[in-house]
């Protein structure tokens, strides 16, 4: 899951990000972001998020958890 | 065989349609089946295809086909037309949406996506042009692009790389095939409200569905909008028009 993070970070334009992030904290915050990072999970995780549920997760942490959860379902 | 009394008649005709399991081809093969047409329904999705037919007043071939596996569609045509009886066209409306920003855009993805709406065209057109597929009269192809080859939004450009490919190869193949008396054309739909659109809708929020609709002055389209776009273009009410890229979007691109 390492990965996650490593391409969380490159989508938000950033070296690093923490669990505790705010998404919309991020300055490389906005929608085609949310839509890169939707594309992103997809293809890795093969898990469907939506846009909403971006904006419910909240953090880093918080969407590494859905991902994690949804995997586990699916 | 002499033409039909009303131009806008298919009486007699006999065309293929495919993505013919859903949305646009399903309410494209209804119309034609409706408009007096002898039809060849291709999807990849045979539930869909049974469904469609039983919406269809007449004789229907179904050919159930994977249109990205191209070296097979020469021969499942062959296979059809013998049942069916040659062709006056096709309509290529098969095809499958793209959403991706430029930095999460991918090669592999980006070919599938080629592969069914644009390379499968042509592969459509290179074995319908054969004289045992071809009914040698009143040819008309019609090809589904988007208005998204026309103008440009964000997070498409897959999509809109494999759609506006759609436009260079009407202009082409009207030039090449017009000996042949088949015409070829190409319709531009606007945002329509079928399974592709509810797929898509999912990634945005509903601020974005009321923006949609807002860019649409005839409001949001409904897939006989596009259906009868494609029937004109079939007819022979349309038999002086080839090489077009014809808009069909409330009003999309004209602002
Ligand atoms: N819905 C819109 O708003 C809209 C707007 C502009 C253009 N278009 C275009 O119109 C066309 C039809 O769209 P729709 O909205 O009816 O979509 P749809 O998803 O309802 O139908 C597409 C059909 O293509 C079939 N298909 C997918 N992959 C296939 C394959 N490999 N081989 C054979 N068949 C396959 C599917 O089974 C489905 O029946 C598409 O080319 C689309 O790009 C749609």
């Amino acid at each position: 899951m390492e990965k996650f993070e490593s391409g969380m970070a490159e989508l938000l334009e950033v070296d690093t990000v923490d669990a505790s992030d705010v998404l919309e904290g991020f300055e490389a915050w906005d929608s085609l972001t949310s839509l890169s990072i939707i594309a992103f999970i997809d293809e890795n995780y093969g898990v469907s998020v939506s846009a909403n549920d971006l904006v419910a997760a909240k953090t880093v942490g918080g969407l590494k958890d859905l991902v994690l959860t949804k995997a586990k379902k699916a | 065989m002499s033409a039909p009394l009303h131009p806008f008649s298919l009486g007699g005709n006999a065309y293929l349609v495919t993505g013919a399991a859903s949305g646009i081809g399903r309410a494209t093969s209804i119309l034609l089946s409706a408009m007096g047409a002898r039809l060849v329904l291709c999807d990849i999705n045979v539930g869909g295809l049974e469904e469609t037919k039983s919406q269809c007043s007449r004789s229907v071939t179904l050919l159930p086909l994977d249109l990205t596996r191209s070296s097979l569609i020469k021969d499942a045509m062959l296979e059809a037309v013998a049942g069916a009886g040659k062709l006056n066209g096709f309509v290529h409306a098969a095809g499958r949406p793209y959403i991706s920003p430029l930095k999460s855009i991918s090669e592999e993805k980006c070919t599938e996506v080629y592969a069914l709406n644009t390379y499968a065209a042509l592969e459509l057109a290179k074995a319908f042009t054969n004289r045992n597929i071809y009914a040698g009269e009143r040819g008309s192809i019609v090809l589904v692009s988007s208005v998204y080859a026309l103008v440009g939004s964000a997070a498409n450009v897959g999509y809109a790389m494999s759609k506006a490919a759609l436009t260079g190869i009407t202009k082409s193949l009207s030039i090449e095939l017009a000996p042949k008396k088949i015409r070829v054309n190409c319709v531009a739909p606007g945002f329509i409200r079928t399974a592709m659109m509810d797929k898509a809708g999912a990634l945005f929020n509903d601020e974005h569905s009321q923006l949609l609709e807002k860019m649409h002055p005839l409001g949001l389209g409904e897939a006989q909008d596009v259906a009868g776009a494609i029937a004109f273009l079939l007819s022979d009410a349309s038999r002086w028009i080839t090489g077009t890229i014809l808009p069909v979007d409330g009003g999309f691109t004209a602002q």
